[in-house]
């Protein structure tokens, strides 16, 4: 990690070609995000899909430019570095995906039980207290499969914020469920930054998009195939 | 005449060429498998000696695969035991008795039943079993993006789905061929003692037995357990996880792996009774 950027995530230049059909590349893309900041991008085609978050967290390789993380470029990074790394960021995923062989209280936890010494005990009163904050009753138990939609949905907004992650990357997190979550999520998204997280949330909903309570540092529009990310003139600090 | 014959002769070596290009394409594709599952094998053997992969997710993974594929299928294998030791030790039993050659008893039960029936049999067993389920869970996991998911929050999905299952199918294949061969011995000789037709001395037929046991033949028992079910786990997980596209691959894929790790089985099996025997 170098010293020179204090930038928690770095876009530099990136271009990004779509892998299958419903996908949209990106082209010239970019955008930094520093402790404390929150990006919002609005995908104003909801049909198309990008890879943004995919490609801040360095799984998939740009055709051209850098994504870096702390300072340091995912595609020069050691094996187990990436892996270490990408322990330290927290995601809502655009389709939710549960891993079928454990209970979801188990998934929850998954990655901190994975990347940390933390004893379990004090992990999952963590994981309680964010079920707590997001109208879950307690850590939901069982398969996925047994557990409703919507609680699925907020079971992964807890996954997203448990540990402290230092980026959090929030795909369409309120489809849905929009009335349900989304005061929940701001509150945590405030008080993420507020420790020094960067957030990168991208959204198809206006709701979103014009909701005041939102005070976004940077807000970006997704434009035209392929999509041009284009930052909006005003800013909100 | 002489430009219709060469015109056969062309053709016959354009024909003749082309099995041969075949041939070897196949032979170059089946060595690149091997190479690949060789290079799996390895680096799961390097990362299982290295404790700070043992991090409590992959334990625990492993623990549950464990579970999956050897104590799920210990009623099934002591039945096959059970049935075995009916049909081929009261066979032996009794057909050496009816020879005279009673002292060959224990070497033979070792040879046959020990040796080359048990890793086989039990070797069959997980992979039809447990085999098919890791190529067919992997595969799905795949298609379901659950890979992209553990990928996505830094856990190596050839840590966390790859090492646990290979191991576990390692260590499971080998406990359960110990359990056969001692119900398939148990069985046989309290079904011979029920009905009058072998020895009811159970300290003969033991001592017969262990007296007959040489370290080469539980090296061979070792091998012959273990190293098709590296192969056999390592290809399946390999087959699971190449499906990318829509899940009709799975079923595909799964067939693939499993007739690649019974043809392996064999192979190794003869190979280790090759090299330890002759």
């Amino acid at each position: 990690m170098t010293n020179e950027s204090p930038d928690i995530l770095r876009f530099h230049d990136v271009t990004i070609a779509p892998d299958c059909e419903d996908e949209s590349g990106i082209s010239n893309l970019n955008l930094s995000l520093t402790p404390g900041a929150l990006a919002i991008v609005l995908l104003q085609n909801e049909q198309v899909r990008i890879r943004l978050a995919d490609a801040a967290e360095g799984l998939i390789s740009p055709a051209q430019g850098t994504v870096t993380f702390l300072g340091e470029d995912w595609q020069t990074m050691a094996v187990n570095r990436v892996s270490a790394q990408r322990g330290k960021i927290g995601r809502v995923f655009e389709d939710e995906r549960w891993l079928s062989d454990l209970d979801v209280d188990q998934e929850i936890t998954l990655a901190q039980r994975h990347h940390t010494r933390r004893p379990v005990k004090e992990i999952e009163q963590e994981a309680t207290q964010l079920c707590r904050v997001f109208s879950l009753a307690g850590l939901p138990g069982g398969r996925p499969s047994n557990v409703r939609r919507q609680d699925l949905q907020k079971a992964a907004c807890v996954r997203a914020f448990l540990g402290s992650p230092i980026l959090i990357l929030l795909e369409n997190p309120t489809v849905g469920l929009y009335a349900d979550v989304i005061a929940s999520l701001i509150n945590m998204v405030h008080e993420a930054r507020q420790r020094g997280a960067a957030v990168l949330w991208t959204t198809n909903e206006l709701d979103v998009w014009n909701n005041p309570r939102l005070y976004a540092t940077t807000r970006w529009r997704m434009l035209g195939l392929p999509m041009r990310m284009i930052k909006e003139a005003k800013e909100t600090t | 005449m002489f430009v219709g014959l060469t015109e056969v002769a062309v053709g016959f070596q354009k024909t003749l060429m082309c099995v041969i290009g075949g041939l070897g394409d196949m032979v170059w594709a089946q060595w690149d498998e091997l190479r690949h599952v060789a290079a799996v094998i390895g680096t799961i053997l390097y990362i299982c000696v290295q404790p700070r992969y043992w991090v409590r997710t992959v334990r625990g993974a492993f623990v549950r695969q464990v579970v999956a594929i050897g104590v799920e299928s210990v009623g099934l294998v002591c039945g096959m035991a059970f049935f075995v030791g009916i049909t081929v030790v009261v066979q032996l039993e009794f057909w050496v008795a009816e020879a005279g050659q009673s002292q060959m008893l224990g070497s033979l039960l070792v040879a046959v039943v020990a040796r080359e029936l048990s890793p086989v049999l039990i070797g069959i067993i997980v992979i039809v079993r447990s085999g098919s389920t890791m190529a067919t869970e992997l595969g799905i996991m795949k298609i379901g993006g659950q890979v992209h998911v553990l990928n996505a929050q830094g856990i190596s999905p050839f840590l966390y789905l790859v090492v646990p299952r290979v191991l576990a199918a390692a260590v499971s294949t080998f406990c359960l061929t110990i359990v056969f061969i001692f119900v398939a011995f148990a069985s046989g000789y309290l079904f011979g003692a029920t009905v009058g037709k072998g020895s009811r001395d159970l300290l003969l037929l033991a001592n017969s037995v262990s007296s007959a046991v040489r370290p080469k033949d539980m090296l061979a028992i070792l091998s012959k357990s273990i190293l098709p079910a590296f192969f056999a786990g390592t290809s399946c997980c390999i087959g699971g996880l190449s499906v990318s596209g829509s899940l009709t691959e799975v079923p595909q894929a799964t067939q693939r792996a499993l007739v690649r790790s019974i043809i392996g089985l064999f192979v190794i099996s003869t190979v280790v009774s090759f090299l330890t025997y002759l």
